[in-house]
C-alpha cells in the first residue's frame, strides 16, 4: 500500500500558497524580460503583496513577500546569491514600511500611498545592501535619482492596479 | 473584472505622498547630478606629473616633496589631502574633491591634486 | 634656495583622442604655481620659449624678493632703512618703482608697496608664515610714520628714501610685471597663442585652437571654480582673495592683504576679481588693481574701481555676496549648481 504523508493544512496555508505563486510568477517574468534600464524593474510582484495587505492582513503579505523572495531564487537559480540578498532586502525594507503604513487612515491614503512608500523602501533597501556590501562607493549615488524615478512611477502604477483589484468583486 | 474605464481615483493623502515621492526625486537629481562626475585624479609632484589614477579605487598614496611626505587618499569616489608638513595646511583644509576641475595644491610641498572629467571645462585657474 | 628651484617640465596634454599642439609648463617661482601654456608652435619651439620665461621669473623673483638675503630689493630695503644715502638702482628697478609710485597715487595710497614693514610685522614675509602675536603698538607706530612709494627719491641712476620706514614689498606688483615681460617676450618671438598664469594672475595671448582660452575662477571658500570666463587675446586676469596667504587666530581670519590706513588686514571682503583689457601693462594692473578694491569698504568699492580704470570686477563679501559689475556680468558663465546662488549675484552700479 502506498504510504500517504499527510500535512494538516489549513484553509489560510492554501491562500498563502496560492497567491504566493501567483507572486512568484510575476517575480519570475519580470526577471526572465529584459529591462531597458539594468536595476530597474516595474516590481509588479508588489501588487500581490499589497492586495493580500489589504484583503487578509499583514502576516498573511509578509508570508507571501518572504516565500516570493526565496522560492523564486531557487527556481531562478540564484538563492543566497547578491541578486538574492538583494531581493530580500528590498522584500523586509519594504514590509517594514508596509507594517508602519497600513496603520494611516484609509479615508486619506489608499493602497497608492503605501504602493509608492513601499517602492521608495524596496530602493531604499536594496542601495543600502549594494553600497554597503557590493559597490562601497559613491558611484552608486548617482543612479539614485534614477532609481527613485522609477519607483515613484511604478509606486503609482501598481498602486491604481490593486486599488482597482480591490475594488472589483472577488472571483 | 471590470473594465478599467473607471480608473482608481487617488484620495487627498495619496497626493500628499505622490508630491512628497517628487520633490525627493527632484532634490536627489539635484544634489546628485550636478557637477561633472570626476573619474580620474591627476598629481602632480613638483616638476612632473605622479600619477593620473581612477577614483573608482579605495587607495592612500605618500609621496615625497620638498618638505617631507604628503598622504593622499582615494576614498569612495573622491580623494583628498590627509595630512601634509607644510605649515598652513591649506591643502588639507580643502577637503574632499569630487566633481571635475577640482583642484588642490599645497605651494610649499609642490603638490598638486585635479580632478579630471572627459573635457576639460577651462585651461587655467585664476585664484 | 630649495623651494625657489626652477622646476620646468612639460606636459603634452591629450585632450580626448586628438593631439593637441598644446604645450604645458610648470614650475613654482614666486613662491607659487606658473602655467605657461603655448599654443601652436612646434614642441621643441615650444618648450625652448617656455623654458626662457621660466629663466626669466626665476631672474625676476630673485631680484625682487622682499625678504631674501641678496636681493636687489633687500639691499635697496637695507639702505632705505639706513638713512637718506643714494645707493645705485638698476634701470629695471627704477621703471618699476616710479611705475608702482604713479599707481600708488592713483589708489590713493590703497595700493601701497612702502608698506613692507607692516606686511613683516603680521608675518607674512616669509615662506612658511604662522599666526603672530598682534603687536598694536608697533601696528599705530608704523601707521603714523606714514611709508609711502612718494618718500622715494630716484635720480641719476641712484635711490634713497626721505622715510626711512618705507620698505619696499612688490608681492602685489611683481607676478603682473612678470607676465607683462612675459607676453611681450612671446609676442616678440612671434608667439600667436598663449595663456600664462603665475599664481592664478593670468595673461591670453590669442586664443586656444578655434575658441578663447577659457578661465576659471576660483571659488573663495571651494575647491573648484565659481565662474567662468572667456579671456580675449591681450586681456588679463587677477584676483585678490583672503584665502591666498591668511592665518586664523582666535577664529578671525587675518590675510595678507593689509590696509596701509589702519595697519591691519583688510576684512570684509572673501575675493576682488577683475578684468583688464589689452595695454602693454595689463599684466601689471591685473595685480594691482584688485588691491584698492579688496582693501576699501563696501560702499566705496565701485569708486575704488573707477579710480583704477577697472570697469570689468567682481566682488564677494564675508557673508559669500556676490557683487558683479555690469560689464563682468555678460562675460561671467556660471556652473549651474553654484547658481542657484545667483539671487546673490548684484550689478553694481559705478557712480
Amino acid at each position: 500500500m502506498q504510504k500517504n504523508i499527510i500535512i494538516n493544512t489549513t484553509a489560510d496555508d492554501h491562500r498563502i500558497a496560492r497567491l504566493a505563486a501567483l507572486a512568484i510568477g510575476l517575480h519570475i517574468a519580470e526577471a526572465i524580460i529584459p529591462s531597458p534600464l539594468p536595476g530597474v524593474k516595474p516590481g509588479i510582484a508588489n501588487i500581490v503583496t499589497l492586495y493580500v495587505l489589504y484583503r487578509f492582513d499583514f502576516a498573511t503579505a509578509a508570508w507571501v513577500s518572504l516565500l516570493r523572495v526565496f522560492a523564486s531564487s531557487l527556481l531562478l537559480g540564484n538563492f543566497l546569491s547578491p541578486t538574492f540578498v538583494l531581493s530580500l532586502a528590498g522584500a523586509l525594507s519594504s514590509l517594514f514600511t508596509l507594517a508602519l503604513g497600513v496603520k494611516l487612515p484609509r479615508r486619506w491614503f489608499s493602497p497608492i500611498s503605501l504602493s509608492i512608500l513601499a517602492a521608495f523602501a524596496h530602493i531604499a533597501g536594496q542601495l543600502l545592501v549594494v553600497r554597503l556590501w557590493l559597490i562601497p562607493h559613491t558611484g552608486v549615488a548617482y543612479l539614485l535619482p534614477i532609481f527613485a524615478t522609477a519607483a515613484l512611477l511604478f509606486g503609482v502604477i501598481n498602486g491604481l492596479i490593486t486599488t482597482k483589484l480591490l475594488a472589483d468583486k472577488r472571483p | 473584472m471590470s473594465g478599467w474605464k473607471t480608473c482608481p481615483k487617488p484620495l487627498p493623502g495619496d497626493w500628499i505622498v505622490i508630491s512628497a515621492g517628487l520633490l525627493l526625486v527632484v532634490m536627489l537629481f539635484l544634489t546628485l547630478w550636478h557637477g561633472e562626475h570626476a573619474a580620474k585624479l591627476r598629481i602632480r609632484q613638483g616638476d612632473t606629473i605622479y600619477a593620473t589614477l581612477s577614483l573608482d579605487q579605495e587607495r592612500t598614496l605618500d609621496i615625497h616633496g620638498p618638505l617631507g611626505n604628503t598622504r593622499i587618499v582615494i576614498h569612495q569616489g573622491r580623494a583628498r589631502f590627509v595630512s601634509s608638513p607644510c605649515r598652513n595646511q591649506y591643502c588639507v583644509h580643502q577637503g574632499w574633491l569630487s566633481r571635475a576641475s577640482q583642484v588642490a595644491i599645497c605651494l610649499p610641498n609642490q603638490i598638486s591634486l585635479e580632478l579630471l572629467g572627459a573635457k576639460k571645462s577651462y585651461d587655467s585657474l585664476n585664484y | 634656495m630649495p623651494m625657489n628651484l626652477l622646476l620646468v617640465v612639460f606636459t603634452l596634454l591629450l585632450n580626448g583622442c586628438s593631439h593637441e599642439p598644446l604645450y604645458q609648463s610648470q614650475s613654482y617661482v614666486f613662491g607659487t604655481l606658473v602655467d605657461i601654456s603655448i599654443y601652436g608652435e612646434s614642441e621643441p619651439r615650444a618648450r625652448e620659449l617656455a623654458n626662457h620665461v621660466q629663466q626669466e621669473f626665476q631672474r625676476l623673483h630673485d631680484s625682487l624678493h622682499a625678504w631674501k638675503e641678496g636681493s636687489d630689493l633687500t639691499r635697496l630695503n637695507a639702505a632705505f632703512a639706513q638713512g637718506e644715502t643714494p645707493v645705485p638702482v638698476s634701470p629695471e628697478l627704477a621703471q618699476i618703482i616710479q611705475d608702482a609710485t604713479t599707481l600708488s597715487t592713483r589708489s590713493n595710497e590703497l595700493f601701497n608697496p612702502a608698506i613692507g614693514n607692516l606686511i613683516k610685522l603680521w608675518g607674512f614675509q616669509r615662506d612658511e608664515y604662522s599666526p603672530v602675536n598682534i603687536d598694536a603698538d608697533a601696528i599705530n607706530a608704523l601707521v603714523k610714520q606714514a611709508p609711502r612709494m612718494s618718500g622715494i627719491v630716484i635720480e641719476h641712476g641712484t635711490a634713497y628714501s626721505k622715510n626711512p620706514t618705507v620698505r619696499l614689498d612688490l608681492g602685489g606688483y611683481a607676478k603682473g610685471y612678470a607676465l607683462d615681460k612675459a607676453a611681450a617676450y612671446l609676442r616678440q618671438q612671434g608667439v600667436k597663442n598663449a595663456l600664462i598664469n603665475i599664481g592664478g594672475n593670468i595673461i591670453a595671448l590669442g586664443q586656444h585652437g578655434d575658441h578663447p582660452w577659457r578661465v576659471g575662477i576660483q571659488h573663495p571658500r571651494q575647491p573648484g571654480p565659481i565662474a567662468m570666463l572667456d579671456l580675449p587675446d591681450g586681456w588679463a586676469i587677477g584676483t585678490s582673495g583672503d584665502y591666498q596667504r591668511y592665518f586664523e587666530l582666535d577664529g578671525k581670519r587675518y590675510c595678507h592683504i593689509i590696509d596701509p590706513r589702519t595697519g591691519y588686514p583688510a576684512q570684509g571682503t572673501q575675493a576682488v576679481t577683475i578684468l583688464v583689457p589689452p595695454a602693454a601693462n595689463a599684466g601689471t594692473l591685473s595685480d594691482v588693481a584688485s588691491k584698492p578694491i579688496f582693501i576699501s569698504n563696501a560702499g566705496d568699492k565701485a569708486q575704488a574701481a573707477q579710480m583704477m580704470g577697472i570697469t570689468n570686477y567682481m566682488v564677494i563679501d564675508a557673508q559669500g555676496k556676490i557683487f558683479v559689475s555690469a560689464e563682468m556680468r555678460r562675460r561671467l558663465q556660471w556652473p549651474e549648481k553654484i547658481m542657484p546662488k545667483e539671487k546673490h549675484v548684484r550689478l553694481e552700479n559705478l557712480p
